[in-house]
């Protein structure tokens, strides 16, 4: 029997006429002449209307063509005339991937092999749709093949090494580009593409502990300059001169490396583990050695300032004093704003912390101005070396809690210097930990308007105001800086994939109780996860070509565990969460928050947004029209029918949602308490009761005593028995051996949560946990409310953030003490905001956006 | 003020696309970044804090298309060192790199790049802090209309 490519179907034999038009067709597509070729199309379906091939072909010429719909109907028509054919299949996959269906894609194009197994393009696309799917296993067979049809093509080689890499098979990889080497013939001189293959070559050598080699290899291509990337020539030699134990050598190569890039981390720290010293477990011995290396370096290099800060770290007492004095000094003088954020990290040590203080206290002392009058007091000393001082000193305080303290710092900074934003940013950040969230956004926009053309103090402060429930007001910042031709300044900031905006904006809706916009907006940090996974598609081809194989490495790792950003993990966290509440109050459905009706602002958003769509409309209809422009074969983004979020929130599936938003996280065992409580309440109102209990079981070994873990304890035990009656998910004996391990049936509850109250009473968070868990059991409005007052006993560690949750929780009770509680929260947390009675908030909202700048009167001619 | 400089990974992209959000009006999507990192990984730097978050980048490239009567030469994209952390000397240490890279792999003469007219703080970081020089204005070069300085800095001795 002949190969199912060679017959020839009734249906798709051609008059020669026809038969060399179609040709010229296949032609004219690869040069993307798609006019004529939809003409020439046009002649053949004259003759043979039902021609698959030339069906399929006209389909997808008018895809690329922006005749989307009308291309896609054609191209499944002609499948159905003919589906043995590869030109057929091959089109139809070419579609598919163009709406990233990459498994249907991958089927298709499998298809169209088993009529055509050696079509090169067909196999190339095959190999990196298998690749975007993490199929090594077929990659490699595919990879194979390609080599065995163009074993003269030098990148099939590089795709076959990669793809055993990637398969795990590391020392078929080598041997693929042992092999490649020992033929490659004409390499020219300072060829970067060689140069990067040499370099893979090594890590890879490196990968599998074949050090010597790995150093032979690099050695001596770099040697015969084959391999020309300086730096990564040095770190991998020094790195590699390290794992074979070649002390004296390590210690150069390092060495060198510092001397080309001071201000590089990871090489002092090479170089201070080849001398022996464990970074992590230290004697006193090597303590010493440690700080008398960098001291060296920082005599050697005067401007390097990672050694004298290194230096801080492990240096102790007067030694300690002596090498922070000039760093300090230094530091202020210059007036460098993030000297303190740099040096925190050392409050770990209380020592530390204190003599900080009293270098910098003592700096700010000997610089003050005397009186208004003479400024002279420190010649030599410049005045902004005082108003740094300030600066540093007031952050530091706000680091240990003394607000007050630092605000007091801060204005009298602010008399010295009205004009350095740096002071009001300080002073927005003290502002809001202590819970003023208006003050702070106030205090942002003074920031701001020192400086109109600067984006950071801009972005700054509009996500102030979002975190003060401002969003219009925050938009109108975001504006500022945002492309004057989007339809909004959110929607720059989405295409821009600003996660910061989409997160906060997200958060702030969400808050104010406006849940359609939150998940909205949760829902876009997850369009942007998806968009960098499609990204990587186009690299599965390009980086072979470029050759640039370890980075392109890095690329795939990173894609595999991208989620795991905290964006992405907080975004979907939230907006499971979300649905969740919905599910369990359908009536959150149709409530828009606290400001149903829509302001101005957004009016007038709705209207532009509306306009920009239309326009978009008609750009698309005149380009349809007329052009042979080559509009590819990615479907265009839909037209979003949901602007504002309302659809999503209402949607029946909204619990199936939530699941595939968290299931790349479950995928990735992220350890996170959040995380895996937000799992449990999903599964739990899906019915899935293992996976639910299996998560529970993931957060009791992170963090046993967890408030969230106890409350959902409770519930689960209390509950069980009707859970384990109730059809139509009958519950398996694993979960109930998972739940008896978690918290055994025969728990006597009530007694249970009294002792989880005793055990952790001093934690806010575990006092509301327990009252939640007594409202379980069925406790009396009353017990529980006074359970939650017990926040207020001044043996609790309590914080706002907690408070606020409480206050909302006593609320949520209807407890009629929710007031007096407010009000007591309202004496003690004297600077926040947050517990002022809700007739002030108008008040708040506007001051919030003003300013307390006196510009205009600084504009008036002197008096 | 110890802030570490190193060659980037793919790892740090998405933190220099938020550092370039935060700071410059030019954005790119994280399409860009890519093709920046895959095609010249060598090229780009970061500046990261002690905690890993990236607060200052170079995003670099060769030219591509250069005349026949032109040399190869290196393309600064984008550079950008949030507020936060200025008076570091983060943007020359940033661009040495990058420039050393460019010069010593690809051997390229003299590197450019683009500024706005009316980005008065960022001309004043490229002529008098860095040692580029204005070459040309390039009528209309943004997208919103506005026209560039197109600057230069000479790579060989």
């Amino acid at each position: 029997m002949p190969p199912a490519s060679m017959q020839i179907s009734a249906k798709r034999a051609l008059a020669s006429k026809e038969a060399t038009l179609f040709k010229e067709l296949l032609t004219l597509y690869e040069t993307r002449q798609l006019k004529k070729g939809l003409k020439t199309a046009d002649s053949i379906l004259k003759k043979f209307p039902e021609h698959g091939e030339t069906l399929c072909m006209k389909g997808l010429l008018l895809t690329h063509m922006g005749r989307r719909e009308e291309g896609i109907d054609l191209v499944k028509k002609g499948m159905r005339f003919d589906l043995t054919s590869h030109i057929c299949w091959h089109v139809f996959g070419l579609i598919q991937k163009g709406e990233k269906n990459y498994e249907e894609a991958l089927k298709s194009y499998t298809q169209a092999l088993r009529f055509d197994k050696e079509n090169l393009n067909i196999l190339r696309d095959s190999a990196h749709l298998q690749t975007q799917l993490r199929l090594f296993e077929a990659l490699v067979e595919t990879r194979h093949t390609l080599l065995r049809l163009r074993p003269n093509l030098r990148q099939n080689w590089v795709a076959l090494a990669v793809a055993y890499h990637l398969n795990g098979e590391v020392d078929e990889a080598r041997k693929v580009l042992e092999r490649y080497e020992s033929i490659l013939k004409g390499v020219p001189d300072y060829d970067v593409e060689h140069s990067e293959l040499l370099l893979y070559h090594v890590s890879l050598l490196e990968e599998v502990g074949e050090f010597s080699e790995a150093l032979n290899l690099l050695d001596t291509n770099a040697k015969a300059r084959v391999i020309i990337d300086r730096t990564a020539i040095m770190e991998r030699r020094a790195s590699l001169l390290t794992k074979v134990g070649n002390v004296g050598e390590a210690e150069d190569a390092w060495n060198a490396l510092i001397q080309q890039n001071s201000d590089c981390r990871d090489y002092y720290k090479g170089y201070l583990s080849i001398k022996g010293v464990d970074l992590g477990a230290m004697s006193e011995e090597a303590r010493q050695e440690t700080v008398r290396i960098l001291r060296t370096f920082s005599e050697q290099l005067p401007k390097a300032t990672v050694p004298r800060r290194l230096s801080l770290e492990y240096s102790k007492g007067d030694e300690f004093r002596e090498l922070a004095e000039p760093y300090l000094f230094s530091g202020l003088s210059k007036g460098i704003p993030s000297l303190f954020v740099d040096l925190k990290d050392l409050y770990r040590d209380q020592d530390k912390q204190r003599t900080i203080e009293e270098i910098v206290e003592g700096y700010n002392q000997l610089y003050t101005p005397e009186d208004e009058a003479s400024s002279s007091s420190s010649p030599s000393e410049p005045p902004t070396t005082y108003l740094w001082s300030l600066y540093f000193l007031a952050q530091h305080y706000l680091h240990i809690r003394r607000y007050s303290r630092a605000l007091s710092l801060l204005d009298l900074a602010i008399s010295h210097t009205p004009t350095l934003p740096e002071l009001y940013t300080c002073k927005a950040r003290v502002l809001k930990r202590s819970g003023d969230i208006y003050g702070a956004a106030r205090s942002l926009n003074d920031a701001r308007l020192l400086d109109l053309q600067d984006r950071f103090l801009n972005t700054k402060c509009a996500k102030y105001r979002l975190r003060a429930g401002l969003s219009d007001e925050a938009q109108e910042i975001f504006g500022l800086f945002t492309k004057k031709d989007a339809s909004n300044p959110a929607s720059d900031l989405e295409d821009m994939q600003s996660l910061m905006f989409l997160t906060e904006d997200g958060d702030s809706h969400n808050r104010s109780g406006r849940l359609a916009m939150a998940l909205k907006r949760y829902v876009g940090v997850q369009k942007a996860f998806n968009e960098f996974e499609d990204d990587q598609y186009d690299f599965h081809g390009y980086s072979l070509r470029k050759f640039t194989i370890n980075i392109y490495m890095n690329l795939v790792s990173w894609e595999d565990r991208a989620r795991l950003n905290p964006a992405y993990v907080h975004a979907a966290i939230e907006a499971a969460r979300i649905f969740v509440r919905v599910h369990d109050d359908p009536a959150l459905k149709n409530h828009q928050g606290s400001s149903g009706q829509l302001t101005d602002a957004e009016k007038k958003a709705k209207k532009k947004a509306k306009k920009a769509a239309q326009k978009v409309q008609e750009d698309q209809k005149k380009a349809a029209n007329s052009a042979n422009e080559d509009k590819g074969l990615e479907a265009p983004a839909p037209k979003d029918d949901d602007p504002d979020g309302t659809k999503l929130l209402a949607s029946s599936d909204g619990l199936e949602t939530a699941a595939k938003l968290l299931q790349p996280l479950v995928n990735l065992e992220l350890p996170s308490v959040r995380l895996w409580v937000t799992i449990y309440d999903v599964a739990v109102r899906r019915k899935r009761y293992l996976q639910a209990v299996k998560a529970l079981l993931h957060v009791s070994a992170l963090d046993p005593g967890d408030p969230e873990l106890h409350v959902r304890l409770v519930d689960i035990r209390k509950f069980w028995p009707t859970l384990l009656q109730s059809p139509p998910a009958p519950i398996g004996p694993t979960a109930s051996e998972v739940l008896e391990e978690l918290i055994p049936s025969s728990t006597n509850l009530e007694t249970y949560n009294a002792q989880y109250l005793q055990r952790g009473g001093s934690s806010a968070s575990v006092v509301l946990a327990a009252a939640k868990a007594s409202r379980i059991l069925g406790s009396p409005e009353d017990e529980i409310s006074s359970t939650v007052f017990n926040l207020l006993n001044p043996d609790v560690d309590l914080s706002i953030e907690v408070s606020v949750e409480a206050l909302a929780y006593l609320t949520a009770i209807k407890s009629p003490r929710a007031d007096e509680f407010r009000s007591r929260l309202d004496s003690r947390f004297e600077l926040s905001t947050a517990f002022k009675p809700s007739s002030e908030f108008e008040t708040y909202r506007k001051q919030a956006t003003g300013s307390s700048l006196n510009m205009e009167d600084g504009e008036k001619a002197p008096q | 003020m110890s802030m570490n400089i190193r060659p980037i990974k793919v790892d740090d992209l998405l933190g220099m696309q938020a550092c370039n959000l935060q700071n410059l009006p030019e954005n790119y999507t994280m399409r860009y970044y890519l093709y920046h990192a895959l095609t010249w990984p060598s090229l780009s730097y970061v500046a990261e804090d002690p905690k890993g978050r990236i607060v200052g980048y170079i995003l670099a490239k060769m030219e591509e298309d250069v005349g026949a009567d032109d040399q190869p030469h290196g393309h600064v994209t984008s550079i950008s060192v949030l507020r936060s952390y200025r008076r570091l000397g983060l943007a020359k240490k940033l661009m040495v790199q990058s420039q050393e890279a460019m010069a010593t792999i690809y051997r390229a003469a003299y590197v450019s790049l683009h500024v706005r007219r009316s980005n008065r703080a960022a001309l004043s970081l490229y002529r008098d802090t860095l040692g580029f020089t204005v070459k040309d204005i390039e009528k209309k070069y943004y997208a919103d209309g506005e026209d560039a300085y197109a600057m230069k800095l000479s790579l060989t001795p």
